[in-house]
């Protein structure tokens, strides 16, 4: 059973290698095309199935239209997985591995980042470089958080496919000022402000927490290593005594939690909440011309900046249509579709191209893109790294461990 | 097995420890079996209030015409449309808004779902309380109520006291087996307690969803699965004792022959209340319709300032998908649980198996987490999760056992002369049983294939966990979308989720009658 495995693991470790380096050789080679066109060819008629979080009505309705192009262009088949949570898709990878289903996976392309990629490249889950082989990927932005994922190198293990900040989202027809910072935030619910954001481990909160953690902690340099190197009690401390304070002012009277950050979008609406938290810093645009938010709302940041990271997809290592994964990968990355997706009308996730590096035609696609007075300016509000994955499940702990009982 | 670390390939480590390390583990029980208990007394009040104060009334007949809806409608569905109505923004407080209350922004007084449990014990009554009401009514005729009533007035009884002393203590031993189903489903509900229930600590069950989908938590998530059947068998004993109790009060009550007039007036009120919870969760789905084409709908306008069609024309491409594989599923579990079903009561009729009726309440005693955890495992093991077959099985695992309850009342009474009479007629087996006994029996087969169609339709977390995630049906995207989507989507869903049982349960009311006429025609 043992050996077995051992030679799935070494097979299927060479299978990527050799991948890896034909594509790299090929790249060298003016014969490129040949390899994608082979890879086009046995992509046809393949079902290639997406898991990717499904609690967004536009990003749906995107990859809706993603899965009628990519039929329509190159005869894939692709079908959206609409799931809650990410990690559900990392714990099923890891029981297949662990049972030895090394072939014939469940799942052909994810939605990931962070602390999952990072727990799927532990695992040795993801199926090898495959990012780097792809066509689109030379007009990718060459910037750090695209090559490290919350500060653990991608190894075109993932391939990029939008960017992403936290921001707040208020209503000038209640609230005419935002409070701009963790400690303005205190004094708004003290003086009856209404705030609430999702409990962790819901991935907004915990970004939320992160940001104030990044605010608060005096020793926020700690925060890139990973946090097993940190006197995790000193560097939280101030966060959790900056929680007890807010927590019993918040709706709901750190109780009850909005159910995610869409849901502080719809509390917005319903007036429930005076501030909503997003991490797409068009997501008001795109929710105004939708109908969920009224016009009156307005995008900012918090005075020193927030937290910022790049979303990725990956293939998982036992998928089953890896070809048409890589065509829809590469698809996903084309002006074509990062255009569209940064359309407000559309979804409004910001591009991770350089737009420079595009031909003239499709950079104009990209200048006429206007988000409205809705979405944060561009250009305003600094951006902060995101503190090493593994912080993530340890603040999520210690949130849980004070507040959830 | 994961729990005890026995199968480290699915889990490792010992999952009772984690389990008792999770510091969520023991506030998440007591809110289960405070939602569940509380919820389960409150259905079983309702109902027996319902007996005594609505019994023979306009009112009771408007009721039972109603309640199928009630039922049909998924348990999903129902739990928004409660949300939307009940919230400090909802339907409720706009009526009210800002007229009569002062409200120019929702009060901040109370949020939906609360942390206590209370909007979770609201969804859950609502949905069960006709439930056990309509189990408890088709009871009524075999202890001879109207007979009881009588005999009780002529003894100076109250009504009300007739059926406490006379009714109850035969009625009740009647519909324990369905109470306990109650408390089953109450304690460990997912879809409802998702929606409506608190988030932080969730009820145990919804925790339990959340370890299995942590990876480093699936021996503590199947450590909690045994550990909920374990306590749903304490509930049971609880609930007995209970019962001994109260049984020995009204014993000694019933003997001592005290005769009080009824209140008229405590009649009347509960009447207006009554009419009122049933009406609520109507307009509930009302509401759901309108939410489904708003285009803008703020707080406090009571209905929207703009409407639009487009959560239902513009998404025609991703409802259909969802809206087809239920449907599938659904025809599915119609079709093989109606030949199951009464492929058994044959056997049972011509004396092949014995009457098992208790074997039927198994799968609905057991906590839905419990037994599913264990199949996925299994599924995993002989790689049949996520395949197609495996999620129609389990949805025809779960609607049989209504389908032989329902039409095992109907196939015991049919007179024995008429199969004789037929075979002296010359009539073959089959003949007779697709020629005279299916047709005699075909307002209970319809209504078994409603409900089978209704119960396959609302299954939610068994399409989860045996699905891989693969099947997206409409109760899936429904309360996967909930946390995130917006309101008018969801409530689109919602709606057709609904529709598909109301269908069904319409089509049970004309079926019958047409076959009735096509065959007097002949």
């Amino acid at each position: 059973m043992i050996i077995q495995r051992f030679k799935k693991t070494v097979l299927t470790t060479a299978v990527c290698l050799s991948f890896a380096l034909s594509t790299v050789t090929s790249a060298q080679d003016a014969n490129v095309n040949a390899t994608w066109d082979d890879l086009l060819e046995s992509a046809k008629g393949q079902q290639v199935y997406f898991n990717a979080w499904g609690g967004g009505e536009q990003i749906n309705s995107y990859i809706q239209w993603v899965a009628n192009t990519v039929e329509e262009k190159y005869g894939v088949s692709l079908t959206h997985v609409k799931i809650g949570d990410i990690a559900e898709v990392v714990s099923q990878l890891q029981a297949a591995k662990a049972v030895g289903r090394d072939s014939d996976g469940n799942v052909d392309l994810m939605w990931v980042n962070g602390e999952n990629f990072a727990a799927m490249k532990n695992g040795g889950l993801t199926w090898g470089a495959f990012a780097r082989a792809l066509p689109n990927t030379k007009y990718v932005k060459d910037t750090p958080s695209i090559k490290f994922d919350f500060s653990v190198p991608v190894d075109g293990l993932e391939s990029p496919w939008g960017g992403a900040q936290l921001v707040f989202i208020y209503d000038t027809e209640y609230l005419k000022q935002p409070p701009a910072s963790a400690l303005a935030l205190l004094e708004h619910v003290k003086a009856g402000g209404r705030f609430a954001y999702p409990a962790p481990p819901d991935f907004h909160g915990t970004t939320f927490i992160k940001q104030l953690l990044i605010e608060l902690s005096e020793q926020s340099t700690a925060l890139a290593s990973p946090v097993e190197q940190a006197d995790f009690e000193a560097v939280t401390a101030p966060l959790w005594a900056y929680l007890d304070q807010l927590h019993p002012l918040l709706w709901g009277n750190g109780e009850s939690w909005p159910a995610s950050a869409a849901a502080t979008m719809q509390l917005l609406d319903d007036a429930e909440l005076d501030i909503a938290l997003s991490f797409n810093p068009n997501e008001a645009s795109a929710a105004v011309k939708n109908g969920q938010l009224p016009e009156t709302v307005r995008t900012y940041v918090f005075e020193n900046g927030t937290i910022g990271n790049t979303h990725f997809v990956t293939i998982p290592y036992n998928a089953k249509a890896k070809a048409g994964a890589m065509i829809v990968a590469n698809f996903l990355l084309s002006a074509d579709a990062q255009a569209r997706k940064a359309n407000t009308e559309f979804w409004g996730d910001p591009t991770i191209l350089d737009v420079s590096k595009l031909p003239a035609e499709d950079q104009a696609r990209f200048e006429a893109l206007d988000a409205g007075p809705w979405a944060l300016p561009l250009g305003a509000g600094k951006t902060l790294a995101e503190p090493h994955a593994s912080w993530a499940a340890a603040l999520e702990q210690a949130w849980l461990e004070r507040y959830a009982n | 097995m994961p729990a005890f670390g026995l199968l480290p390939e699915l889990a490792s480590g010992n999952g009772f420890n984690q389990l008792f390390n999770e510091p969520r583990f023991w506030p998440a029980l007591i809110l289960s079996i405070k939602t569940g208990v509380i919820a389960t007394l409150l259905v079983l009040l309702i109902t027996l209030f319902t007996l005594i104060c609505v019994y023979g009334t306009r009112l009771w007949q408007w009721l039972f015409a109603w309640i199928p809806s009630l039922l049909a409608v998924p348990h999903a569905a129902m739990a928004v449309g409660l949300a939307f109505m009940l919230a400090p923004s909802g339907w409720l407080a706009r009526w009210v808004s800002p007229g009569i209350s002062g409200w120019e922004r929702p009060p901040a007084d109370w949020v939906v779902p609360d942390a206590h449990g209370w909007s979770l014990i609201f969804g859950l009554v609502v949905k069960e309380a006709p439930f056990l009401l309509l189990t408890a009514a088709a009871q009524l005729q075999s202890i001879n109520v109207d007979a009881s009533l009588r005999i009780g007035r002529t003894l100076g009884y109250a009504p009300a006291r007739c059926w406490s002393r006379l009714i109850l203590p035969q009625l009740y031993p009647r519909i324990r087996l369905m109470l306990m189903v109650i408390l089953a489903f109450n304690f460990s509900v997912v879809d409802m307690a998702i929606i409506l229930g608190p988030g932080n600590p969730p009820t145990f069950s919804v925790l339990l969803m959340s370890l299995i989908n942590d990876p480093s938590s699936r021996a503590a998530a199947s450590a909690g699965a045994l550990f909920m059947a374990f306590g749903l068998v304490l509930l049971f004993v609880v609930l007995w004792l209970l019962e001994r109790l109260i049984a020995g009060i009204a014993s000694g009550r019933r003997e001592s022959g005290q005769r009080w007039v009824g209140h008229i007036l405590w009649r009347r009120f509960y009447s207006a209340f009554i009419a009122a919870f049933f009406a609520l969760s109507s307009i509930s789905i009302v509401l759901l319709v309108i939410w489904s084409v708003a285009q803008r709908w703020r707080f406090p306008a009571v209905f929207p300032t703009q409407y639009t069609s487009r959560f239902w024309l513009g998404k025609v491409d991703q409802l259909t998908s969802p809206a087809v594989l239920t449907l599938s599923f659904a025809l599915f579990t119609v079709v093989s649980v109606l030949v199951a079903a009464i492929a058994w009561l044959e056997s049972e009729r011509r004396g092949i198996v014995p009457k098992l009726d208790w074997l039927w309440y198994v799968p609905l005693l057991i906590p839905q987490v419990t037994l599913l955890f264990g199949l996925q495992a299994a599924s995993l093991l002989f790689f049949i999760d996520g395949k197609w077959l495996t999620v129609a099985y389990i949805h025809w695992f779960y609607a049989m056992p209504y389908a032989v309850l329902i039409l095992a009342v109907a196939w015991r009474e049919i007179d024995p002369n008429w199969h004789s009479a037929a075979a002296v007629l010359g009539a073959g087996y089959w003949t007779i049983l697709f020629r005279v006994r299916i047709p005699m029996l075909i307002r209970p087969i319809a209504q078994a294939a409603a409900v089978a169609l209704a119960v396959s339709v609302a299954q939610y977390l068994p399409t989860l966990l045996l699905g891989a995630g693969r099947y997206q049906t409409l109760a899936i995207d429904l309360v996967t979308s909930f946390g995130g989507v917006d309101k008018r989507a969801i409530a689109v869903l919602a709606v057709l989720q609904s529709l598909l049982p109301l269908l069904a349960f319409v089509l049970a009311l004309l079926v019958p009658r047409l076959v009735f006429r096509s065959r007097l025609a002949h």
